[in-house]
């Protein structure tokens, strides 16, 4: 399968994430990894299947990287609906009112230009005891089974 | 490309230079030279000991180390074990990370006063650095003075129930000496208004959760559109606990009173001067450079990043994003001079801890955690010296 995987970060622990994402899907599928800092809505292929690692910054906001893209979403508002996409989120418990908020809003934009969301958002929690590769290989596996299915 | 570069001090700020230059050139060889033997700064010593999910970013540091080829030269000071010309003259970049660890002074009269603490100081004996003072007696009724986010963090921890710890990192002396805390009131005052208080919202919000405390804020009217006054205007009344807090805003301290030891802080407002009683006072406006830092002025190779280039402003992102732009023009400017001899001048060295002995003292203090703590740290340097190099 064509899979891109974008991020979108402010500490950096989303780019790992996908990184490793990244890595561990290369060997089965085309993979490719990008800054959502460096996506245009135009640039969305139908023959690609987009997995979506997000993190949340300040009160439930997107992080830095991810807000230019969904500005230039509002600005252009593509069709999107031949588009296949899945969200992973990064949070932290310890802000329980705005746990991953910033994933959320990532996906309601997707969904918003008629984009099918794969699969259930995950979430990392970064307060609690998985690391975040461990919980995020495994989603990867099952929405790229469900994407193929 | 190819290329030397030497980084003072293994903070984020360091971290994520040498993060960013060994992504963009992967042959570079990267040096990150750190006082303490222990790497990562402030995300160690001063990520508030409560908020383990924003220490989460040490795992990309350690990834520099692990997979990117960058170098830790631990219980290294430059200035006294190295001097910065040496360095200078072995890499073709040197950048100075070394953060800010002086805690800014009132500068009121009375400000020398017994009883008076930094926000660092003070952080750096919670949190068990080896160069801390002892935790001091705050007495009844603390008065914390700043606005930041540095200011919310001590607020916080000094407001916990022992039980509110549970998941930390906060150590087994620290956590006596929180929970024997006689602490039944806490005031927090700020010179400018709510409005333009310095407070991330979501710092603010967090206080809401504490569950042994009552909280006023005095003059809670929130700014329309201003989230940080509305979020503290919520925040009023909140909670039927034992301790009081207490945030006032618009007061400018203007003398700190008192025999010998602080009893008040004078404060000059909107309504004429007020005399507010205190135990003991916090600090938290701000960081300087310790005294015999290095020197902040870049030169050709020379650079400096972080809070030690731009004050201290900004939390871990911001630093993140300054380090990064920073890595861009070093690799811009890059010339490598082949004759540079890089880390060779670092070989004669005596008591540098590798990345290695890190390991070795990350892998004891988090097998001493004790019973809901996330790690135990070592606070003497000596022992960490002992278990880095396995001796």
């Amino acid at each position: 399968m064509k899979i891109t995987i974008l991020y979108g970060t402010e500490t950096g622990n989303a780019e790992m994430l996908a990184e490793d994402i990244q890595a561990a899907l290369e060997d089965d599928h085309e993979v490719d990894c990008r800054n959502l800092s460096a996506m245009s809505p135009a640039d969305f292929d139908a023959g690609q299947f987009y997995l979506m690692v997000c993190s949340t910054y300040g009160d439930g906001e997107l992080p830095a990287s991810a807000k230019p893209f969904a500005e230039a979403m509002a600005a252009e508002a593509p069709d999107l609906s031949d588009i296949r996409f899945a969200v992973f989120g990064l949070g932290d418990s310890e802000y329980d009112e705005t746990f991953n908020h910033g994933p959320k809003r990532l996906a309601d934009l997707m969904q918003a230009r008629g984009a099918v969301q794969i699969g259930e958002r995950v979430a990392h929690d970064a307060s609690g005891s998985d690391m975040a590769e461990d919980v995020a290989l495994p989603w990867a596996e099952a929405v790229i089974a469900e994407a193929g299915a | 490309m190819t290329g030397k570069a030497a980084i003072v001090g293994a903070g984020p700020s360091g971290c994520y230079v040498a993060q960013a230059l060994l992504k963009a050139a992967p042959d570079l060889e990267v040096d990150l030279i750190e006082a303490l033997p222990v790497p990562y700064g402030l995300v160690r010593y001063g990520v508030a000991a409560d908020h383990q999910g924003t220490k989460a970013v040490a795992r990309q540091f350690a990834r520099v180390f692990e997979r990117q080829g960058a170098r830790f030269y631990g219980n290294v000071t430059v200035g006294r074990d190295i001097s910065l010309e040496a360095l200078r003259g072995a890499y073709d970049a040197v950048v100075l990370a070394a953060g800010l660890s002086g805690d800014r002074r009132l500068g009121v009269p009375g400000d020398d006063l017994a009883g008076i603490y930094g926000a660092g100081g003070l952080t750096r004996a919670l949190y068990d650095h080896p160069d801390a003072m002892a935790l001091p007696d705050l007495g009844r009724f603390p008065l914390i003075i700043g606005n930041g986010n540095v200011a919310v963090d001590l607020l916080r921890l000094l407001a916990k129930h022992p039980q509110e710890l549970e998941g930390s990192d906060l150590g087994v002396a620290a956590s006596q000496w929180l929970g024997a805390s006689q602490i039944e009131s806490l005031a927090i005052v700020g010179r400018a208004p709510a409005a333009d208080a310095k407070f991330d919202p979501v710092m603010i919000k967090e206080l809401a959760k504490l569950g042994h405390v009552k909280i006023r804020v005095v003059n809670a009217a929130p700014d329309a559109g201003d989230k940080t006054s509305e979020v503290l205007a919520a925040l009023d009344g909140t909670g039927q606990g034992p301790r009081r807090i207490t945030f006032r805003f618009g007061l400018t301290p203007v003398a700190v009173l008192g025999d010998g030891h602080v009893q008040a802080v004078r404060f000059a407002g909107a309504d004429g001067a007020e005399d507010i009683a205190c135990s003991s006072v916090l600090t938290a406006i701000g960081f300087e450079p310790a005294p015999g830092a290095l020197p902040r002025a870049e030169a050709p190779g020379l650079y400096a990043v972080g809070w030690f280039q731009r004050g201290p402003r900004g939390t871990i992102p911001e630093n993140r994003a300054d380090a990064l732009a920073l890595a861009d023009r070093i690799l811009a400017d890059l010339s490598p001079d082949t004759a540079k001899q890089g880390r060779a001048v670092l070989a004669g060295l005596a008591g540098v801890v590798d990345y290695e002995g890190w390991c070795r003292i990350d892998a004891a203090e988090l097998a001493a955690a004790a019973e809901g703590r996330a790690r135990a740290k070592i606070q003497s340097r000596p022992e960490m010296l002992a278990i880095a190099t396995g001796k």
